[in-house]
């Protein structure tokens, strides 16, 4: 499934305004002025995201996962590298968690609660442009390597899978922290997706 | 109602005991409302926890019951369950979803402080029919972190406070030292008048302990500056092989009068690097001084060359001194740290000269590391790019 250029920009767009709501949450929730940005979008069949996730990221990883089901199903993940989602949180919480530099447990449970407001936000995105409700999973936070993350991301369908994924930005104390938002999604919910947005912006 | 949501009230109905047992066996609260927020489950968890009986909570409206959540954000998330969203309430961020009494007295906490989770509950035609609440008490937990981070507060300034004493301890021994070595120099040159040769001898030595005694100061005052983030990197264009032969002269005398042999592998023409020129003498001055203070048969080879391929330099110094068994090749980094405690009366210092030599090591750009073999010797190779501010991959690093 290729993908035009409007619809790659409709669907940047879409989660442009999923991460706008989300900051928005979030700078309410930490009483902190945060902006989430999405620089670049990439949609390609599941198997190419390793290649691609193998340039961005190293290391250990922290992953926010839920999955999501209703008219579009799918896995969505939140994912940082261990020692940006360690700041991240500190920064959310004013320096009072994961002072060392380590994810203790409430670092954990403030990044879980980050990554349920940024992703939920995006899939209410999707939601919203197909005029359907989308259900969430309770996030679950993992600390994993790429490969162990990639072996979590299937989808439970025979259908050809896609992973669209998003590098994001939080800018929030004078800082930048870079993370990725992978949703992996079969062909037919890209499609809905894809198709409603098309017919939307025409 | 509808047929689906009696039946999975039906069903619900029948969840209390497992609730009840779910609640005491992974010490959580179980809460249940219906789309209204009107309380349908409140085990046994809740409550011990409430001192509230479910006889006396299900049935009425959730604000009811705790009035003090009206307006408030648990209420905003209750309802955004209800609405189908999943959400958590992370004690760092929220302090409590229920305004439940505290179980850690003194701590200063009104409530019982919790992480909980909100998910709407879903009847089988995927009609939401009410939100499920798990509550989880942390207040333990949160009051060990909280004095956890006062402790590592209270070490940082004990550090920074070691750090601030050393750094001007260190400063006021070396003014009177320097003055010492100075006044001894000027009776050596007998401008005051001749010294006999006894004198001489015991001036002489005078010299020998001041110095020494100024080496060690200078090692603290360095790695005080180092600890207290105070070393600053300047910057110049060097000709490290004449660099070299100025450290090796320095040492060379303490070779010669140990019978060692001091062996030296340099380009033969200048390679010029862009460095700082003080801390990378200190660092060949350090490697070098360790090598011949610890060796008592053999020699010392120091070899410099070009890593081809990368525009990076590496410094090479072998000894054949007693080497350095493999569970102590890290300890021998950190501060304070002789591998051999009886050695170290013997051989004197600090401890604090390969700490001090990776740390600069690493401020410009490089890296010290060692290969040692028992009975056989040490390999030091200090790695440094030629141009300060690149590496031999150019990569920067990212945030």
């Amino acid at each position: 499934m290729n993908l035009s250029a409007l619809e790659v920009d409709a669907l940047t767009e879409l989660f442009n305004i999923g991460l706008h709501r989300a900051a928005a949450s979030l700078s309410e929730l930490t009483a902190q002025r945060i902006v989430v940005d999405l620089p670049r979008l990439w949609i390609s069949p599941i198997e190419g995201a390793r290649p691609r996730l193998m340039e961005l990221l190293d290391g250990e990883l922290a992953s926010v996962h839920q999955i999501f089901g209703g008219v579009v199903a799918g896995d969505a993940v939140l994912l940082m590298e261990y020692e940006k989602a360690a700041l991240l949180a500190k920064l959310m919480t004013r320096d009072e968690v994961a002072l060392s530099g380590r994810l203790d447990q409430s670092a954990r449970e403030v990044l879980t609660e980050v990554g349920n407001i940024v992703l939920g936000s995006c899939l209410s995105a999707f939601g919203d442009i197909l005029h359907v409700s989308v259900a969430f999973s309770v996030p679950r936070i993992r600390i994993e390597s790429l490969d162990g993350l990639l072996r979590s991301l299937t989808i439970d369908s025979a259908e050809i899978q896609y992973a669209v994924i998003a590098a994001t930005r939080f800018r929030l104390s004078e800082l930048e922290v870079a993370g990725y938002l992978i949703v992996a999604l079969g062909v037919t919910s890209l499609e809905l997706i894809t198709h409603a947005l098309t017919q939307r912006v025409e | 109602m509808t047929p689906d949501s009696r039946a999975f009230a039906a069903a619900m109905d029948r969840t209390p005991a497992l609730e009840h047992e779910l609640g005491d066996i992974l010490e959580i609260g179980i809460l249940r409302t219906d789309c209204d927020l009107v309380v349908v489950g409140w085990n046994r968890w809740l409550e011990t926890a409430s001192q509230q009986l479910a006889a006396d909570v299900v049935g009425r409206s959730l604000f009811d019951v705790f009035p003090t959540l009206v307006g408030g954000q648990t209420e905003a998330a209750f309802r955004s369950a209800a609405a189908g969203a999943t959400v958590i309430l992370s004690q760092r961020l929220h302090g409590y979803a229920l305004p439940l009494p505290t179980t850690v007295d003194g701590a200063g906490f009104e409530y019982m402080q919790q992480s909980a989770r909100l998910m709407p509950l879903v009847s089988a035609s995927r009609e939401i029919v009410g939100v499920l609440a798990i509550i989880e008490d942390v207040t333990d937990r949160v009051v060990r972190e909280s004095e956890l981070r006062a402790a590592i507060g209270a070490a940082q300034l004990a550090s920074k406070a070691k750090s601030d004493f050393l750094a001007s301890m260190s400063h006021e021994l070396r003014t009177p030292l320097s003055a010492m070595i100075g006044y001894s120099e000027l009776l050596s040159s007998e401008i005051s008048g001749p010294l006999s040769p006894l004198q001489h001898d015991h001036v002489s030595r005078l010299q020998l302990c001041a110095r020494h005694l100024l080496g060690i100061v200078e090692e603290i005052l360095s790695f005080a500056r180092i600890d207290a983030g105070r070393e600053e990197v300047r910057v110049e264009e060097v000709d490290v092989v004449a660099l070299t032969e100025e450290a090796l002269a320095v040492l060379t005398p303490s070779a010669k009068k140990k019978g060692l042999r001091l062996d030296v592998e340099l380009p033969s023409c200048p390679v010029v690097a862009t460095t700082d020129t003080i801390k990378l003498r200190q660092v060949l001055i350090n490697l070098l001084g360790n090598a011949v203070k610890f060796t008592d048969h053999g020699g010392v080879k120091l070899s410099l060359r070009c890593i081809e391929g990368s525009s990076m330099i590496e410094f090479r110094i072998e000894d054949t001194g007693p080497g350095i068994a493999a569970e102590d090749l890290t300890r021998i980094f950190e501060a304070f740290t002789q591998v051999d405690q009886s050695r170290k009366r013997t051989k004197g210092g600090t401890g604090l000269g390969l700490p001090v030599s990776r740390h600069l090591a690493e401020m410009l750009g490089g890296s010290v590391s060692v290969e040692s073999c028992v009975g056989v010797g040490s390999v030091f190779r200090l790695v440094l790019p030629l141009r300060y501010g690149t590496t031999s991959n150019e990569l920067a690093p990212a945030v």
